[in-house]
């Protein structure tokens, strides 16, 4: 009976809390904060991250980064951006085999009974022989086939669906023959609950005898369009595809560039392969200066993509980013106020730690503007006439983009003098726009405003202050400090700025049905062409178009039209430099700055080169595991000693406890022997 | 008419004081809360905790009082005028610094900050004084909205029993079926951003408790002689319920309220964390918190932010916790928790 | 027995229905339709066109009694439907995120259970001690502090600092509980305050009965009567305060999930709080419910088992 007992009392007080003790240690030494199963950093694998989840992988629907990011890297168009060159960006070919052809014809259009004839432009393209789709269970025995002529043109069939909502469909509608009637009559058919028909004819898609080659015919010049051509929305899609999988296309890409999605996890991350059916495609042998000494010609001429595998993980925040980059377990990382003042010792410079540790620093420069408009239908702030440009002006002149960029980007961009951003033809660095240069005092600004009819900021009508109601979306507590900057600005005049604050997307409706009468706005470019910014201002693409602010000046339309379709040279230059002038005058816009950004990259990437506007860039990249296995382990040695410390500090803490309880249980354990009860 | 209103909205904090001494003198009277002030006394944490609550009330005072300065249009409470000689800086600054941080050039601070500056140069201190107004009327008008509610509902479902017990509970089941993080988060949602709208929210949501407890209590209490022998003579039930049961609820509802207090603080400053709580404008210690968030990874660190925000939460909560413990143990020792 | 679990059960399926009635009503009297479909698509300037189609293909075009019956037999059926944002299906995803969930849920359950236990036990039996009144105010301090300064502080000290784990992410699997270490963890010590206080208060008020003062005179161990006796008859108490923790298992740690990148059904929800999912937020809703139901369900049947006294009508 006592032996049992003992033994009993052995296992609950020795054996047991010691088995424990083991087991938590045994996995304190399994633990580190390695987030990738043992081993799988060595190979070559490109680690990123995105803040959220693509909205979408359809080629025909992604707009914005995250999906477009994404999107280009499995889906390859006509034409490619040469990952190297810049000044001026070089568009070259991708999946064609020769430059489009271009040649004037007339069209004839028939509209309401009526025919006009109008010169339009028909073009050609020859695609390379022997491209194919990627291995995908929508083919027959899964084997991807090869890309022909008519994918390309039945993507363009469905970019014209009225079911799929392409979001840069505005581009085309117009201008391909016979694209509007047969919008209208799948519209009919979706009114209906009817599937889209996509055997309506388009005039101006034409095939060819040869299987390789197609055509175009539009019913005005629109050299643009080579750089549509460079865009995923033009990419060939397999309608066998389409036709399988319909919306889920969005979650199952199946295109031919050089990786194909592997693995989805929604929240979680996104895995992308190397395609075995991509084409020959080689790292360029020659770019632009300064490239040979980065060493960016390192892997001239091998065949690509570099890397087996690149695995995008969902990280939300960007401090949770910043500390995964510094650990090794992210390849790149956005400079930003979280980390500014540790990366950079001096804007451009990269800070002593960040050189030790060996990490690579890019400047991106952004082909975009962003700006404030006012809403030119409002009776106090818009129109064209004389005291409400006064006005606009006088506005203008308050605020000052340079302490924006200071506060709000550490300083990183360039202050916009107007729409066009540097890097595109028509920028003239030399530009002074006079009503956004920022003098403290306000002189100028004051007298502008007192001449519009409200001086010291005091509206004569009502002997209040004038108001400006700001609508934007800047909801979050960053967002909150820019609005209390501006306010401040503004205020300075004389006149109270009133922010209303709303989420994106009630935002963007109230920008689309003209519910603002002054909103901040930023334009990304689509391609590299003048014609890409100034049309922003042009009257008939007035709301929900691109010209949000509704603002219509004929001399401005008038110009715009002559030189949309020029070729690149004085002539169109001299064009541009007349529409700024008259849009700084009206001042419907004013321009705060281009953006710059700051990236980096650890030392075991190479290759990296960030482009402003393409996103396919990711087969260019090449990663050394070796060198990170090394530097991973360097840089994550776990600290043990402070959790000991602080158990160790517990036990200490409760010895005198203990004393106090051992006495208790004394004092009751004696009492039995004093007699038997 | 214009003129009479910010006149009312004065005079409606100054009310309420007065309410609240009224009340707390009045009750001196009765010989359960004689004694229970008595041990309370003996309390020096107690004490302490009551010291602090007063703090935020008077501080919230402060913030409610205002009228309209001369030289700006908007109204100025006490708080702000207090505050108005503090000079807004360009950008963040560490407390009683005397340079701005987080810019590539760095320029000088114009005033003297104890807690530092925030993103967009306001006093740190300043704003967590702010959040005080926010804080106490969630838990002040909350509770002024759950009382009523629960007192009627529990009451009635006590005392009248069968089908307007069952119809209560009912009623009570099916909102704490909802688990109440979500029940919030979808009347939130529906309701928008608002202090007023966050009130009834959590009033909503926290009014199944209290009900619960009085009606536990009121069935206890009807069963008692002097209740029985009232209901024999006649007397109303209206009556009965006012003047027996009721004073018999009041240190229950009392204890309720103040331990609820703090639950109720800690859930707004997550809601507005979540972005569903009050609107952004206003001052508000969760607001603070969600801006903090990101400052913290920042090179340097931001951290006064979060910390004057959550020191400021952390205070209250614990003197409400603190307090509303001693006052449980000094009305009824049979509710002590040893 | 069985007839109360049916009884139980029909009354439960009518807070159900009442339930729905409320989020029904909650949610189709919000946000304008053209608000919803401009958000979730991904265009700069969306047509009007485009709109409307959004507007049809999600149903919010038919009249309202129509929509109440879809909305009632949708959720009922447990067919959620798409989400608002991004289409995707709603009980998919429920699927795919409700281990994540699950694994943190149970881990933090478990080993808070474990830790409170322990810690409360401890104290209890340090009754009289500075370590009994410096943990009582230890746990009302901890009570007091917003859960989200445990959250940041926590990633700060145990990602950062001591790099034992990592940071945030997830990946299913076997490596998935290093992952859910640290939100764990830090579940674990932000619950610790309020519970642990609960649960001397349990212990102290059976330690103070007359059986546990004859076992002692009998010649108990103390160690043998925590264990044996207070800790068994605390268990009621306990069960009752625990039922409560059940509708977290499935629907996570809002605020955990989200800072740690966990995918589970507690990020989900919140991704769908900021982006004003009407669709999940129902599903969720009503998935909510119907775990507490039968949590307190559970609870009650567990009731008989543990506590002989105790009879259900």
């Amino acid at each position: 009976m006592r032996r049992k007992y003992h033994t009993r009392k052995l296992l609950v007080r020795g054996i047991f809390p010691g088995t424990l003790t083991a087991l938590l240690l045994l996995t304190l030494t399994g633990c580190n904060n390695n987030p990738y199963p043992a081993g799988e950093t060595a190979q070559s694998i490109i680690y990123s991250a995105i803040s959220d989840d693509p909205k979408t992988l359809d080629p025909s629907i992604g707009y914005d980064v995250a999906s477009s990011s994404i999107i280009d890297n499995i889906y390859p168009s006509y034409m490619q951006y040469n990952y190297l060159k810049r000044d001026p960006f070089v568009v070259e070919l991708s999946l064609g085999a020769e430059e489009p052809k271009r040649e004037r014809v007339a069209v004839t259009i028939t509209e309401d009974g009526t025919t006009t004839t109008t010169e339009g432009e028909r073009w050609t393209f020859r695609i390379k022989k022997g491209l194919r789709f990627q291995d995908d269970p929508c083919f027959p025995d899964g084997k991807g086939r090869e890309i022909l002529a008519a994918d390309f043109l039945y993507t363009f069939r469905r970019l014209a669906d009225p079911a799929v909502p392409c979001p840069i469909i505005q581009y085309f509608d117009d201008k391909v023959l016979g694209m509007a009637a047969y919008r209208a009559h799948n519209a009919a058919l979706l009114k209906h609950q009817k599937p889209s028909d996509y055997t309506f004819p388009i005039r101006g898609l034409e095939t060819d005898p040869d299987p390789y080659t197609f055509h175009i015919t539009l019913s005005q010049p629109y050299p643009q369009l080579r750089y549509l051509m460079a865009m995923h929305f033009t990419t060939p899609l397999a309608h066998e595809a389409v036709e399988r999988y319909g919306k889920e296309l969005a979650r199952h890409p199946v295109g031919s560039g050089a990786f194909v999605l592997a693995e989805y996890t929604p929240k979680g991350r996104i895995v992308l392969v190397k395609n075995p059916n991509f084409r020959a495609d080689y790292y360029p042998t020659e770019g632009a200066p300064g490239d040979r000494e980065a060493g960016l010609l390192e892997a001239a001429g091998q065949r690509l993509p570099l890397a087996e595998k690149i695995q995008l993980t969902i990280v939300r925040e960007g401090i949770t980013n910043w500390n995964l980059f510094l650990q090794g377990y992210q390849d790149f990382a956005g400079v930003s106020q979280e980390n500014f003042q540790q990366v950079m010792s001096r804007a451009g410079q990269l800070s002593p730690e960040m050189t030790q540790r060996g990490l690579r620093l890019h400047s991106e420069v952004g082909l975009d503007i962003y700006y404030f408009a006012f809403n030119m239908d409002d009776p106090t702030f818009g129109g064209l006439s004389e005291p409400n440009r006064k006005l606009r002006q006088a506005i203008s002149l308050a605020i000052d983009s340079q302490t924006l960029i200071d506060l709000l980007h550490q300083g990183l961009g360039q202050r916009a003098e107007s729409l066009l951003p540097p890097g595109l033809f028509g920028y003239d660095a030399h530009f002074h726009n006079p009503y956004r240069q920022y003098d403290p005092s306000l002189t100028r600004a004051k007298q502008l405003l007192a001449e519009a009819g409200y001086p010291q900021g005091i509206d004569p009508k009502t002997g209040q202050r004038l108001t400006l109601f700001w609508d934007n979306a800047l909801i979050t507590p960053a967002g909150r400090v820019q609005i209390g900057l501006i306010a401040r600005q503004i205020a300075a005049l004389g006149i109270r700025l009133e922010s209303r604050a709303w989420r994106y997307p009630v935002f963007q409706d109230r920008v689309d049905t003209g519910q603002f009468q002054f909103m901040n706005y930023g334009w990304v470019a689509d391609y590299p062409d003048p014609e890409n910014f100034v049309f922003l201002l042009y009257g008939p693409y007035k709301r929900p178009a691109a010209n949000a602010s509704n603002y219509n000046n004929p001399d401005y339309n008038r110009l715009f039209e002559q030189m949309r379709a020029m070729d690149d040279g004085p002539e169109r230059l001299a064009l541009i430099r007349q529409m700024r002038e008259i849009a700084m005058q009206d001042c419907p816009w004013i321009y705060i700055n281009h953006s710059e950004s700051y990236g980096l990259t650890q030392p075991w990437l190479k290759n990296y080169k960030p482009h402003p506007i393409a996103l396919d860039t990711m087969k260019y990249i090449g990663v050394d595991g070796a060198m990170r296995t090394h530097l991973q382990q360097k840089w994550n040695q776990p600290n043990y000693w402070l959790l000991l410390g602080i158990v160790l500090l517990v036990c200490l803490g409760s010895l005198p406890a203990v004393q106090v309880v051992r006495a208790r249980h004394n004092r009751h354990v004696r009492r039995p022997s004093a007699g038997t009860v | 008419m214009t003129t009479l209103f910010p006149l009312l909205q004065n005079v409606l904090p100054l009310v309420i004081v007065a309410l609240v001494v009224w009340v707390v003198v009045h009750a001196r009277q009765q010989p359960l809360w004689a004694e229970a002030y008595r041990r309370l006394a003996r309390n020096p944490l107690a004490m302490m905790a009551l010291g602090v609550i007063c703090l935020y009330g008077l501080i919230t005072v402060l913030d409610s009082l205002q009228w309209r300065d001369t030289t700006t249009e908007e109204p100025k409470t006490v708080l702000d005028r207090l505050f108005a000689h503090v000079p807004q800086e360009r950008t963040y600054s560490a407390p009683l610094a005397t340079m701005t941080t987080g810019e590539p050039q760095l320029h000088a601070v114009q005033g003297w900050h104890l807690l530092g500056t925030d993103g967009n140069g306001k006093d740190v201190l300043y704003q967590a004084l702010k959040g005080c107004r926010t804080a106490m009327i969630i838990g002040g008008f909350t509770s002024l909205l759950v009382t009523p509610l629960a007192l009627l509902f529990g009451m009635s479902a006590g005392y009248f029993g069968r089908r307007v017990d069952d119809a209560v509970q009912y009623t009570y089941t099916v909102l704490s079926s909802i688990p109440d993080i979500l029940l919030l988060i979808a009347l939130l949602l529906v309701f928008g951003h608002g202090l007023d709208k966050l009130c009834y929210a959590l009033g909503i949501t926290s009014w199944v408790g209290l009900c619960r407890l009085v009606r536990g209590e009121t069935l206890k209490h009807r069963e008692r002689e002097y209740v029985r022998a009232a209901r024999a003579l006649g007397v109303s039930p209206l009556r009965i319920l006012a003047r027996h049961i009721l004073p018999n609820l009041l240190p229950l509802v009392i204890i309720s309220i103040t331990l609820g207090f703090s639950g109720l603080v800690l859930a707004e400053s997550i809601l507005s964390y979540l972005g569903i709580g009050v609107e952004a404008g206003t001052g508000s210690w969760g607001n603070m918190i969600d801006a903090a968030r990101l400052e913290l990874a920042r090179e340097p660190v931001v951290w006064w932010n979060l910390a004057a925000a959550s020191t400021a939460l952390f205070l209250i909560v614990l003197a409400f916790n603190l307090f509303g413990d001693a006052l449980r143990d000094a009305l009824d020792p049979r509710l002590r928790s040893t | 027995m069985l007839r109360y679990i049916i009884r139980r059960l029909l009354y439960a399926l009518l807070i159900l229905v009442s339930v729905s009635l409320v989020t029904f009503v909650l949610f189709y009297a919000s946000s304008s339709p053209q608000q919803v479909a401009r958000r979730n698509l991904s265009a700069k300037n969306p047509t009007p066109q485009q709109i409307e189609e959004w507007i049809h293909q999600h149903g919010y075009d038919k009249p309202r009694w129509q929509q109440f019956q879809e909305h009632m037999s949708q959720l009922f059926l447990l067919r959620f439907g798409k989400s608002d944002a991004n289409g995707e299906d709603i009980w998919e995803r429920i699927g795919s995120g409700a281990p994540a969930s699950l694994l943190l849920a149970t881990i933090a359950f478990f080993g808070s259970l474990l830790v409170t236990i322990s810690l409360a036990l401890a104290i209890a039996s340090f009754r009289g001690t500075y370590i009994d009144g410096w943990g009582t105010f230890l746990c009302v301090l901890m009570m007091s502090i917003v859960y989200l300064v445990y959250i940041i502080a926590g990633q700060f000290l145990l990602g950062k600092l001591l790099k034992i784990f990592p940071l945030a992410g997830y990946q299913s699997g076997v490596q998935a509980w290093k992952f859910v270490m640290l939100p764990a963890v830090v579940s674990i010590v932000g619950g610790l305050g309020a519970t642990v206080r609960l649960y001397r208060t349990f212990f102290l008020d059976e330690i103070n009965q007359d059986y546990v003062r004859t076992a002692r005179a009998k010649g108990v161990s103390e160690w043998a009567i925590l264990f044996r006796h207070v800790l068994k008859n605390a268990a009621i108490p306990i069960l009752t305060t625990t039922a409560a923790a059940i509708p977290t298992l499935f629907l996570g740690s809002l605020l955990g999930e989200s800072f740690f990148n966990i995918p589970g059904l507690g990020s989900y929800l919140r991704d769908a709080i900021d982006s004003q999912d009407f669709a999940v937020v129902r599903a969720m809703v009503f998935l909510g419910t119907i775990t507490t139901i039968i949590g307190y369900l559970l609870t009650d049947i567990s009731y008989t088992l543990v506590d002989p006294r105790v009879r259900l009508e």
